[in-house]
């Protein structure tokens, strides 16, 4: 099964590189304006479960990887078939500088949180996304906090030693 | 009529856990929902890029309050995954039967919380009471009541001590001889019925679309489970069914989590059955110097709220890279969730959430 979904889009798609497969997945590296038609592609052939959006940042290349993971869904509600073992994991690289890419919403609605999350924490920014608010963080940050040039350990640090010590009276 | 903006939640009666939805009502009709996730935001993935392979134990067992033994289980595949560490035939088993018991322990605190929720007390107070005796149980084995790492890179931790096989016979033939009292008082109760039948439904079409899984998408039919689709630990070693419902709304979910409570303590007998000698543990390198390879992993298991991923990058160091989980209360709690609050009255807001089986912690890690 792997393997037809291999040559499939090899076939289709010219830019696309398979990094790797084994026994229940398959890596596949495609370029950024060809992301969103690689993804509907897969949706029609079964890929149809769109299990997690992430983003990694490689700081020494000045590059953020968006990583979108696909499973499938079972066909009939009683038996399953060798494909749902099968996962892939679609992955792009965008500039570090002034990040952005296409909201893929219109073909995966549930993208919708974990684009807005991958906004908050590593501020790249989803064009044509219609809620990019806030999701967990109460305040701005001079450097979205998942990025790996924010030093936890260094703001946490710097806020909390400047709050003054209680002092207690001595009798 | 006059459109208000109402919170519900943190600080709310019906609210479980630090969870808040803002509702924008008419009257007692919910016209739109906004979850507001955040209050338990503690930057775990963050943190753990900070801490070597073995120090992030303790922190992946807090991501999940409720059930913390997957969040074991899924961070060990990973790591397994990435250095190809063969895990012994013993240990995949004691893996599963300590799963299945972390199952039915979290499913009897779900079950505790909805009926409390709905105003069964005297359920809710046996459901707590089963869970302290599995509670008990992993005291037993692993020194910890609620967060015990005892899954680690290469097996468990130890093994089962003398008797204990028996005591987990023992316990669980006293919850099961529960079942027709539960059945009897809950779900069988025409309160319950009345109470949760046609509420929050959902239809398979649009489960799948919204990226439900676990109890959701199997309450409208679907047998989909991890432990079947894709099997992991000892799984596919022993005969078991996935119990499913056709309506898809708050009855059936919650019958669809009483049938696995019972299929899960019917698998760890089977399991304990076909257990084998032999070690449950294969040394790891030291911990402290211990490189894992570089590369990336997708991994996932079924948790006992349904698809639980975990994406884990290696840059050959001592520390994980990039650490992010897929939690199944995710899609439930940010997306499912506000879609089947509208229309809804203000009264079911937390039946609609219990029922989807909603922990806050798993959303905001």
């Amino acid at each position: 099964m792997s393997e037809s979904i291999k040559e499939q889009l090899e076939s289709t798609f010219k830019a696309v590189v398979i990094t790797d497969s084994e026994e229940a997945r398959i890596g596949v590296n495609v370029k950024k304006d060809q992301v969103l038609a690689v993804l509907s592609f897969l949706k029609d052939r079964r890929f149809d479960h769109l299990a997690l959006v992430s983003c990694v940042d490689w700081i020494e290349e000045k590059e953020f990887e968006l990583v979108y993971v696909l499973t499938c869904y079972m066909q009939a509600n009683e038996e399953h078939t060798d494909q749902e073992s099968l996962h892939l994991i679609v992955k792009t690289r965008i500039s570090r500088q002034s990040p952005q890419f296409k909201t893929i919403t219109d073909i995966f609605p549930n993208a919708e949180p974990y684009e807005r999350e991958i906004h908050e924490l590593f501020g790249v920014k989803f064009v044509g996304h219609k809620r990019l608010t806030p999701l967990f963080l109460e305040r701005d940050y001079d450097i979205p906090p998942f990025r790996k040039d924010f030093d936890t350990r260094k703001y946490v640090k710097d806020l909390f030693d400047n709050i003054p010590s209680i002092e207690i009276e001595k009798k | 009529m006059r459109e208000l903006e109402l919170y519900f939640g943190p600080q709310h009666l019906g609210m479980v856990g630090n969870f808040s939805i803002t509702l924008n009502v008419e009257g007692d009709r919910i016209l739109e929902a906004k979850a507001n996730p955040g209050y338990l935001h503690r930057g775990f993935e963050k943190l753990m890029e900070y801490r070597t392979w073995i120090q992030n134990f303790p922190m992946v067992c807090r991501i999940n309050v409720v059930e913390p033994d997957s969040m074991e289980m899924i961070y060990a595949m990973a790591v397994e995954k990435l250095a190809s560490i063969e895990v012994p035939e013993r240990a995949h088993y004691v893996r599963s039967i300590y799963l299945e018991l972390a199952r039915v322990a979290s499913h009897l605190f779900g079950l505790w919380a909805y009926a409390n929720m709905l105003g069964f007390d005297t359920v809710a107070q046996w459901a707590m009471y089963h869970r302290d005796l599995i509670l008990d149980l992993f005291e037993e084995l692993t020194g910890g009541r609620v967060y015990h790492i005892y899954i680690w890179p290469g097996g468990v931790r130890r093994d089962f001590p003398p008797g204990f096989e028996d005591k987990i016979v023992k316990i669980l033939h006293v919850i099961g001889g529960c079942v027709p009292d539960y059945d009897a008082t809950f779900f069988n109760n025409r309160l319950f019925y009345e109470r949760a039948k046609e509420i929050g439904k959902i239809n398979q079409e649009e489960a799948k679309q919204w990226g439900a899984t676990g109890q959701t998408l199997r309450a409208t039919g679907m047998k989909f489970d991890i432990r079947k689709v894709e099997p992991y630990a000892a799984y596919d070693k022993v005969d078991w069914e996935v119990p499913t419902r056709e309506d898809g709304d708050a009855y059936s979910r919650v019958w669809v989590i009483r049938d696995e409570m019972i299929e899960s303590v019917h698998m760890i007998f089977k399991l304990l059955d076909a257990m084998p000698e032999g070690p449950v543990y294969k040394r790891i390198p030291n911990p402290f110097k211990w490189k894992v390879p570089k590369g990336e992993a997708y991994v996932r298991c079924e948790s006992s709220r349904g698809e639980l991923g975990l994406y884990l990058v290696s840059n050959g160091g001592d520390k994980p890279y990039r650490v992010h989980f897929r939690t199944p209360s995710y899609p439930n709690g940010l997306i499912i969730l506000e879609r089947l609050l509208e229309n809804a009255s203000i009264a079911d807001v937390g039946n609609i959430m219990i029922s989807l089986y909603v922990v806050a912690p798993e959303i905001d890690r």
